[in-house]
């Protein structure tokens, strides 16, 4: 069956191919996959399982443990918005509550977004500049709810 | 031209570094180094020059600062801010001032001494400096690195692997990040000396998802470290490598990280076997956390008596406390072992943020107990927190103010150990899911008196049933917030339900 993303998908899955005696890693594989098509579709399962001569289940399995393995398109901007103790302290519910007024889009909805997709994340790891708000791959610190319309402006 | 230093640091870039080196990336009086931070966050974006008696510092610079910080005009001395001055900085001790892919200057500055004394040590001596050292893992269990590291050496295996644990998810802490991104050889060095003293082949570096820069500026250190012929071990090339996690806290726990570091579900397994004995592949593995990693090149370089000589009787060394929430300071914060809760919050984290006041404070991430004024004289050591059934885990401190719902946040907690826990043990998979319902319940004001006395057996059948810490521990900060906050829980049991 050729997918949409036939040749691409292809060339993402040969640089996972195990070489014998190495094992197939099943994650690595996920992740090079997303990071080449934009998330995983499951459609393609059967052709990642038969690259990596495991089960379709064994990749479902991985597909559906690991929370940032994406199942559907990605909007054109991805807003992560932490939810760790020191953002939590710091009111960051605050900032997403915000967020979602501002751009009408409910947490992880993915389907309706075609300019951003709201999540909520574990600790960012930014705990001493919380509350955080990652934006594709730019993180901002101290965020407060009055400054959001701002921010996401800069986001077409 | 004037030189000025400025950190690259992913929470200094959020707090606005990025923003003052766009602005400034014309501007042909200055030269920008681009350094890992001083850990001082609630003063960046700092800007930082040279002066005959040390560095002299900006604090909190905007982009039309720079004509002041040029003519230098209103800088202050680096070692006369309390936060930084009133630190005992050893792993940190680059902090803010090398750049982090310089790997000269790293050497310059001290680097590479340990593992030099490695190399002219017996694999077994080093384990025995280790001994020596009383160095403790630093990721949250506290286990004697030696112990780990003997039983790797003496288990007879054709390859041995060497883990970096740098899922660093607990919330609150960020030192794990800040070791990678600012001085990423030390990490290296301290997987080199660990390489040679248990005959290890390979090593990987786990690194959650949510570090993207820590990521790379590894594979950049590693890419330096091979061109600079500094990963051999014994002669033979010793392969490092970064895998990226993909989002579960669980792979935090030493079983779960080698699953998913084979690729697969990140599912805790039963021990033992211990991955010292059979790990990754079912060879010999030593897990060890970055941070303790890190503190590893200067115990070889120093002595493991000298590191013995620091902090108290059983935590020995220095802690990394990382401080966050409702402080008005916070930031990295390198101490001995051995200062209370209050030391620390009140001489480094200066007191609560504007406007607020404090509530409560959690140590060791999400898992960690939570403590009121009245606990505030803890000392921070491993022993001290055993005894009050509390942890220092990975060393977060979070504080929150009294605008805080009590039972909103235990919810938090436990929501957070239903979305994370990986499925394998009972009491963990449901009893998180249960916990949280019952949470739910009081939160609409719905729910009884038994529900509190549910809430505290299904607490006690976690910590005690549970495979792993995230279903053992997560109990604590829940039953913690009842047991100092209890009136909160009460009103949502009472209201609505009269007896």
């Amino acid at each position: 069956m050729r997918t949409q993303f036939g040749a691409r998908l292809t060339e993402a899955l040969e640089t996972c191919r195990p070489a014998p005696p190495d094992k197939p890693n099943i994650l690595k594989t996920l992740l090079a996959v997303q990071s080449s098509l934009g998330y995983v579709p499951a459609s393609d399962l059967p052709q990642i399982a038969q690259v990596l001569g495991v089960t379709d289940a064994q990749v479902a399995g991985v597909l559906s443990y690991y929370s940032d393995l994406r199942t559907q398109p990605p909007s054109r901007h991805l807003i992560r918005v932490c939810r760790g103790e020191s953002c939590t302290a710091n009111h960051g519910l605050r900032v997403l509550r915000a967020i979602q007024d501002h751009v009408r889009v409910a947490v992880g909805d993915r389907t309706q977004a075609e300019r951003f997709t709201v999540e909520q994340m574990s600790c960012a790891g930014n705990c001493a500049v919380s509350p955080t708000v990652i934006v594709d791959d730019e993180v901002h610190g101290r965020v407060v709810p009055s400054q959001v319309a701002a921010l996401l402006e800069r986001y077409k | 031209m004037v030189r000025l230093y400025l950190a690259n640091d992913t929470s200094s870039r959020a707090a606005g570094a990025e923003r003052l080196a766009d602005a400034w990336s014309e501007r042909t009086e200055i030269q920008l180094i681009r350094t890992s931070s001083r850990g001082a966050f609630f003063l960046e974006p700092m800007v930082e020059r040279d002066t005959p008696n040390g560095r002299e510092a900006w604090f909190n610079v905007a982009a039309d600062d720079l004509p002041r910080i040029v003519a230098g005009v209103g800088g202050t001395p680096v070692a006369e801010i309390p936060f930084v001055q009133q630190q005992t900085r050893f792993t940190f001790a680059n902090f803010g001032i090398t750049e982090p892919l310089a790997i000269d200057e790293y050497q310059t500055r001290g680097g590479l001494k340990g593992l030099a004394a490695a190399q002219g040590l017996s694999p077994e001596a080093i384990v025995g400096e280790l001994r020596l050292s009383r160095l403790r893992g630093r990721g949250g269990a506290a286990f004697p690195v030696w112990k780990k590291w003997q039983v790797a050496q003496q288990t007879g295996s054709e390859h041995k692997y060497i883990v970096a644990n740098a899922d660093e998810g607990d919330a609150g802490t960020y030192c794990d990040r800040m070791i990678m991104e600012g001085d990423p050889f030390r990490l290296i060095e301290g997987m080199m000396i660990c390489a040679r003293a248990i005959g290890a082949t390979r090593g990987y570096i786990y690194c959650r998802y949510e570090y993207p820069a820590a990521a790379q500026t590894m594979r950049f250190a590693i890419q330096k470290a091979r061109e600079a012929d500094l990963l051999d071990c014994d002669d033979s090339p010793f392969d490092l490598e970064v895998v990226v996690g993909a989002g579960s806290y669980v792979c935090g726990e030493e079983t779960a990280l080698l699953e998913s570091l084979e690729g697969r579900r990140g599912v805790v397994m039963a021990k033992p076997p211990y991955p010292a004995e059979s790990g990754l592949y079912g060879r010999p593995t030593i897990v060890s956390n970055v941070l303790t990693f890190a503190t590893i090149p200067n115990i070889l370089a120093q002595g493991g008596a000298w590191h013995a000589s620091l902090g108290t009787e059983g935590s020995c060394g220095t802690m990394a406390l990382q401080l966050g929430g409702r402080v008005k300071q916070p930031g990295l914060v390198e101490v001995p072992f051995g200062l209370t809760l209050r030391d620390v919050l009140d001489r480094f984290g200066g007191g609560m943020a504007p406007g607020s006041r404090f509530k409560a404070v959690q140590v060791g991430g999400p898992l960690g107990s939570l403590f009121p004024e009245s606990q505030l004289d803890i000392p921070i050591c491993y022993d001290a927190f055993a005894e009050a059934g509390a942890i220092l885990g990975h060393g977060g401190i979070v504080v929150y103010d009294d605008e805080t719902n009590m039972v909103e946040l235990a919810r938090h907690f436990m929501a957070f150990t239903a979305d994370e826990s990986c499925g394998k043990c009972t009491p963990c998979r449901i009893g998180s899911v249960r916990g949280r319902e019952i949470l739910e319940r009081i939160q609409r004001g719905q729910g009884t008196a038994e529900d509190l006395v549910l809430l505290s057996d299904l607490g006690e059948t976690m910590k005690t049933a549970s495979l792993c810490a995230l279903g053992g521990r997560a109990p604590y900060p829940v039953l913690t917030a009842i047991e100092h906050f209890g009136d909160e829980f009460r009103q949502g049991v009472e209201f609505t339900r009269p007896a």
